[in-house]
């Protein structure tokens, strides 16, 4: 049947955009009710795109495409614009939507005080526009348009606070880092754009075009190669990852909702919608897998060392980011559909956690987990949910987590033996940093000192934690072995999945491990708070991720610094210096021709009379006597 | 060419070259404007021997040379009240001073 | 619609009116001045919309043609060559006209000449000799894109010389009368080149004979009709020069430099950075809107247009400069501490975007490039718009003496990282769509360069960040006492230049569809 609300979709970006223009232009005014425009937005946005999700599981409707939009002619290739509305991005629409909406009710209460308020619900309409567009995108262009839109919002709402120096510079720093990888994003495009037949770059000609083998496979394997580095820089991959626990220093929310949930997983969205390109370059998808595991594993080892409770979570983002890369990375279907299977569950626990973590510095105004030391242990809501996130994260049965990352696994296990084994160690170290985080948040043995007094969030923030508390809980029950639900859905294959109890065993048991070292180390009474800065080498390494920016400094920045004094002095001395000494030689041979000019009328005679007289005698000789009739 | 005109010629280059060394070498501004009138009253003299016994005679020689007498004296006339607005300012009526124009 | 409405003289003589106006205006009420300056030069930008409003889309090549004879020079008959002839003589023709490139150009220069007018409130002493100066530079650059005859063309570009140097010399900053002479000289010198260029351009493709009746009249014209003509289909007839390959390359070469120090091309630009922290801001304004706008349209009208042929051959060397621009100016713009400064090398490395994409010779990349000179020159006014209210403010553009302007001016904070954002190509603002289609374009011949080139994308956002964000972002310096935010009339053109700089963001075939009219020509002649 003919899908129903499709043709609506562009609704969806709608009610953002009003806002953001709404905010934009009458902020000031509108303080107080800036939470509610926001959030009816966001409210909005999701009826939408639960509509049009719960539609497509309901019935089975074909794909929604419009491009209608004139964007420009260019000669050769006309750039029409428009939306399309699929199964993954009805899915993706659903999760950036409801994760939106329950950051928008969370942020009335998180932001209250704050006299940007306006400016930030401004951001924050901007953001979902942004996103949401990037999802509804018809083609590769306009993906690219709403990827940038979606990069700016977050370099805003990063330097929100825009005073603090620190601010400052980490909004700075992702928006270049994440450039980096746009760039490659944006030569990808252009390699598409002389490559496609018709230069279209809609993701439906790109799928026909990979079906029909019109593009070669070295062309195929630069254009993953560089679509992959794209989705690198803004999914903080390794090498590309440092600029996300910098961003940390925006407000909680901001780093639920982009910084964890929906815009860096975008990197993960894009490979997913152009999967038939990196199926066709088997090499790149090998350089995803492996990239994907090294910074799963990469950015587990640091974030076990953190002490920030904001760079804890952000480190655990980019290494759960890294794991669906790695599952995209395999190259299968069903590995396709478990990598975004896991997207979907980690967008709710990771949302979750943050939110938890941005309620304990909301009420404690401390983000340094030595020295909230426990004593988050007062705010129960809070605890647990953050406990029912943190299993989920762990991957332990029964939460969402441990379906997602099962599926993972029993992809892994089916491509290499090694890899699986990495992958079980990663889970182990996933769930010690993450009981090492809640117990140096929440135990109660940790805080004999404090004589807690820590209230409870407002309810506008614990009632979102509670629904994802809920989602973390049973999201993962749409995908499971044997009911591989979404990922037919979603692929519209039909898998044989089989229930793999040994693996499932070995996850919960590694899980499990880490969660008693977790205890064992941090969760009984007296402990000391770690201190990075005096502990071994070791650890001041690990802490300061391998000094991975302080590599960058010196083999990029300080270069280009240098390159630049170096051509300043070029700029002012020899080009200028090569002007100037032009100017100077004719202002000397000036002076030289001034000195005739001595002001002595006789002298000015004498020349002109001599000139005369040269003048008359050449005459005199080249047209001879009879010129002067003499004679 | 009869050689009356060429004895006037004659007499009128000598006059202009005296008036031109005049004009190009004294040092005082006064002498230089007699100078100046001297090569004056010489290109008259041409003009009236011309007029007179050139290869066409006319009158209009000599009506020009009428007009440049008449010139002459309203540029000496002028030349001087220069020469006098100029002394009173500067004290000086050497033509080496008049250098003004340099700077 | 039009009819027989001279539109394109009305457009170029509009300025007059303000310029009578304020002739007869007493040169002490600055206010009213002010006033009736802003309300003149809004009719230039009336005309100017309506003219593009009524452009043809579907029409190639040039509409709303006049032409007269305006200059004519008698030349000596009696040469053995030339006998025969009734009449032998130089012929040059007020000859204007406008295709979509030109139409969007005077847009341009009416709206900035407006805004510019605006922005004047800036301005301190001898606010009625100001207006003037700028009026007769209005009706100077107006005239350069709608002039159809070199001679023409030639007046009107060095009609602009005259109001700038005053405007630069009276009413810029402390060093303005060195900067004045120095842009007066440089520019002195590229209108050198371009009159030779031109003479030789005359003398080799402008020869025509008209038959009337029994006679035959001989003339060297300065038409680009003609020109074009004989350049394309050879002259055929005994012009005193032949159009050789060499003679060609020479032309080009000749012109590249004459434009080249206008646009400016490496290593021609030191004098345009003296402009850009000399002059006052509306001539900035302008200077970085307009006027560098018309070396570019000078290299594309005469150069690319006149001898595509040749300069596909020598796109390479095009591009290699472009590519030598954009770097540049990126790493000079990356060390620099004075805002001012970092503008006019972020204005060389974009000029060298255009560069790029005049090098690619085909149609996005052509494209790409007008899009850069029209969307360069809304973002430069609105960033130049933006200092100029932060320097009456604060006194100084030093990024070393400035920060956290966010706090006290929110507005104009917030414009300022908005107007960065176009100038790093932010997508939806209008520097994306030029800088898309030019290094697009560019990737099918040269991929290495366009990669090299993209490398300029990444060193732009470092640059303008760097830039900005210290100005706005951080603890609050350099503000001493209460400043206040934005004046309704100083909001105003800010507003207007973001309007528009989103408008061709985010719908672009409103300029799109009138370079495909003016591109049509030259990419059916290279075979697209």
């Amino acid at each position: 049947m003919e899908s129903v609300y499709s043709p609506y979709a562009w609704l969806i970006l709608l009610f953002p955009f009003v806002a953001f223009v709404l905010l934009i232009a009458f902020g000031r005014q509108l303080h107080r009710l800036s939470p509610w425009i926001g959030t009816f937005a966001a409210f909005a946005s999701f009826v939408i795109a639960a509509l049009l999700f719960g539609e497509r599981i309901a019935y089975d409707v074909p794909d929604y495409s419009w491009a209608e939009f004139r964007w420009l002619n260019a000669g050769e290739a006309s750039f029409q614009f428009g939306f399309e509305v699929n199964a993954l991005t009805a899915f993706m629409l659903f999760i950036v939507a409801l994760v939106a909406l329950a950051v928008n009710v969370y942020s009335a209460g998180y932001m209250k005080s704050d006299e940007r308020l306006s400016a930030f619900y401004c951001y924050l309409a901007l953001f979902s526009f942004a996103m949401l567009g990037l999802v509804l995108s018809e083609n590769l262009l306009q993906l690219f348009i709403f990827w940038e839109l979606v990069g700016v919002s977050s370099f805003l709402l990063i330097g929100f606070w825009f005073v603090k120096p620190e601010a400052k510079a980490a909004a700075k720093k992702a928006f270049i880092i994440t450039r980096i990888g746009d760039v490659a994003l944006f030569i990808a495009i252009w390699v598409l754009f002389w490559r496609m037949p018709g230069h279209g770059l809609g993701f439906t000609s790109i799928h026909n075009a990979f079906h029909t083998n019109v593009i070669s496979a070295e062309a195929a394997s630069w254009i993953a190669l560089l679509i992959f580095i794209g989705a690198m820089g803004k999914s903080a991959q390794f090498p590309l990852f440092t600029w996300l626990p910098d961003a940390m220093t925006g407000p909680t929310p901001i780093s639920a909702l982009i910084h964890a949930a929906t815009m860096v997983a975008a990197g993960v969205f894009l490979v997913a919608r152009t999967y038939d390109v990196f199926l066709a370059a088997p090499a790149v998808l090998d350089a995803v897998l492996w990239i994907g595991i090294i910074t799963a594993l990469l950015a587990a080892v640091i974030a076990a060392v953190q002490t920030d409770v904001k760079r804890v979570l952000a480190f655990s983002t980019v290494s759960q980011l890294g794991f669906m890369m790695t599952a995209l990375g395999v190259g299968t279907w069903a590995a396709y559909a478990s990598g975004l299977f896991h997207l979907h569950t980690h967008a709710f626990f990771k949302a979750l956690l943050f939110l938890g973590a941005g309620s304990i510095i909301h009420v404690l105004g401390e983000q340094d987990i030595g020295r909230i030391n426990g004593a988050g242990h007062t705010m129960r809501i809070t605890k647990w949910t953050f406990a029912v996130g943190a299993l989920a994260l762990s991957g332990l049965f029964p939460f969402a987590g441990f379906w997602s990352k099962e599926a993972i696994l029993a992809e892994v296990w089916n491509r290499s033996v090694t890899l699986f084994a990495v992958s079980i160690v990663l889970t182990a170290l996933t769930a010690f940093y993450m009981s090492r985080l809640y117990f140096y948040l929440f135990s109660k043995n940790r805080s004999r000192q404090t004589s807690s007094s820590a209230k409870e969030s407002p309810w506008t923030m614990t009632i979102p934690m509670i629904g994802l508390a809920v989602l973390s809980v049973t999201a993962g029950l749409i995908h499971m072995p044997h009911l591989p639900w979404l990922g037919e859905w979603l692929t519209g294959l039909s898998f044989d999945t089989d229930l793999h109890v040994m693996i499932m065993i070995a996850s919960n048991l590694s899980a499990l491990i880490g969660i008693g070292i977790g205890y064992l180390l941090y969760g009984r009474t007296g402990q000391q708070a770690e201190d990075a800065a005096s502990s071994s080498r070791w650890r001041r390494l690990i802490y300061h991720q391998f000094y991975i920016d302080d590599i960058y400094a010196w083999l990029f920045v300080k270069p280009l610094r240098g390159a630049g004094l170096l051509l300043r002095w070029f700029d002012r001395v020899m080009i200028s210096g090569a002007v100037h000494g032009t100017a100077a030689l004719i202002s000397a041979v000036g002076r030289g021709a001034a000195r005739l000019q001595h002001g002595q009328l006789q002298g000015y005679g004498l020349v002109f009379l001599i000139g005369a007289v040269i003048l008359a005698a050449i005459l005199f000789m080249v047209a001879g006597r009879s010129y002067f009739h003499v004679g | 060419m009869s050689g009356i005109l060429t004895s006037y010629l004659t007499l009128a280059a000598i006059l202009f070259c005296i008036g031109l060394y005049g004009a190009l070498s004294k040092r005082n501004a006064v002498i230089v404007l007699l100078s100046i009138e001297l090569m004056l009253a010489a290109v008259s003299l041409n003009l009236i021997a011309f007029a007179k016994y050139g290869m066409n005679p006319s009158i209009t020689g000599q009506i020009f040379s009428l007009f440049i007498i008449t010139v002459a004296a309203a540029e000496a006339a002028v030349g001087v009240a220069l020469l006098i607005a100029y002394f009173r300012n500067k004290g000086s009526s050497d033509v080496t001073d008049m250098d003004d124009l340099k700077q | 619609m039009l009819g027989n409405i001279p539109i394109l003289s009305l457009l170029l003589f509009s300025p007059l009116l303000g310029i009578v106006v304020l002739l007869f205006m007493p040169a002490n009420k600055g206010n009213w001045i002010k006033k009736a300056a802003i309300a003149a030069s809004l009719l230039p930008l009336l005309l100017a919309l309506w003219l593009f409003a009524s452009m043809d889309h579907d029409h190639q090549g040039f509409q709303f043609e006049e032409q007269a004879l305006w200059v004519e020079i008698p030349l000596d008959g009696s040469a053995s060559s030339m006998q025969g002839y009734a009449e032998y003589a130089y012929q040059f023709y007020y000859h204007l006209g406008v295709d979509g490139m030109s139409a969007s150009l005077l847009l341009l220069t009416a709206l900035l000449t407006f805004l510019a007018a605006m922005a004047a409130v800036h301005v301190k002493k001898r606010w009625k000799a100001f207006y003037i100066w700028l009026f007769i530079l209005e009706i100077g650059m107006l005239g350069v894109f709608m002039a159809r005859d070199l001679f023409l063309f030639f007046v009107c570009f060095e009609l602009t010389l005259v109001p700038a140097y005053f405007l630069i010399s009276i009413w810029g900053m402390s060093e303005r009368v060195k900067t004045a002479n120095r842009f007066l000289i440089y520019n002195g010198i590229g209108s050198a080149f371009m009159l030779f260029a031109f003479i030789l351009l005359i003398h080799a493709c402008g020869f025509h004979v008209v038959e009337q009746g029994q006679q035959q009249f001989a003339y060297y014209s300065g038409s680009l009709d003609i020109v074009m003509s004989h350049v394309f289909e050879g002259s055929g007839q005994s012009a005193s020069l032949v159009l050789t390959e060499g003679l060609k390359t020479a032309i080009i070469l000749l012109l590249l430099i004459a434009f080249g120090i206008k646009l400016p091309l490496f290593p021609f630009h030191t004098w345009m950075l003296h402009v850009h922290k000399e002059a006052p801001v509306p001539v900035v304004m302008l200077h970085a809107g307009v006027m560098l706008k018309m070396g570019a349209y000078g290299i594309i009208r005469f150069i690319v247009f006149l001898f595509p042929d040749r300069v596909s051959e020598m796109s390479l060397l095009i591009a290699v400069l472009g590519l030598i621009n954009l770097l540049y100016g990126a790493v000079l713009a990356f060390v620099q501490t004075e805002f001012r400064l970092l503008l006019a090398y972020a204005s060389i490395s974009h000029m060298g975007i255009v560069m790029l994409g005049l090098a690619s010779f085909n149609a996005s990349g052509l494209t790409g490039a007008l899009f850069q000179l029209i969307s360069h020159g809304l973002i430069s006014a609105l960033l130049f718009l933006i200092i100029g209210s932060i320097y009456e403010r604060t006194g100084t553009t030093s990024i070393d003496q400035l920060g956290g302007l966010a706090k006290p001016m929110p507005f104009i904070s917030g414009m300022l990282l908005a107007a960065g954002l176009a100038l790093l190509g932010l997508p939806g603002m209008s520097g994306f769509v030029g800088e898309f289609l030019a290094f697009a374009g560019l990737f099918k011949p040269y991929p290495l360069l366009a990669v090299a080139a993209a490398l300029g994308i990444i060193l732009t956002a470092a640059y303008v960040l760097r830039g900005i964000m210290a100005l706005t972002h951080g603890p609050l310096r350099g503000a001493a006492g209460k400043i206040r935010d934005a004046r309704f009339v100083e909001a105003v053109p800010m507003i207007v230049l973001m309007a528009f700089i989103l408008l061709l963001g985010v719908y672009p075939a409103v300029l799109g569809d009138l370079f495909q009219i003016s591109l049509y020509q030259i990419v059916t002649q290279i075979g697209g």
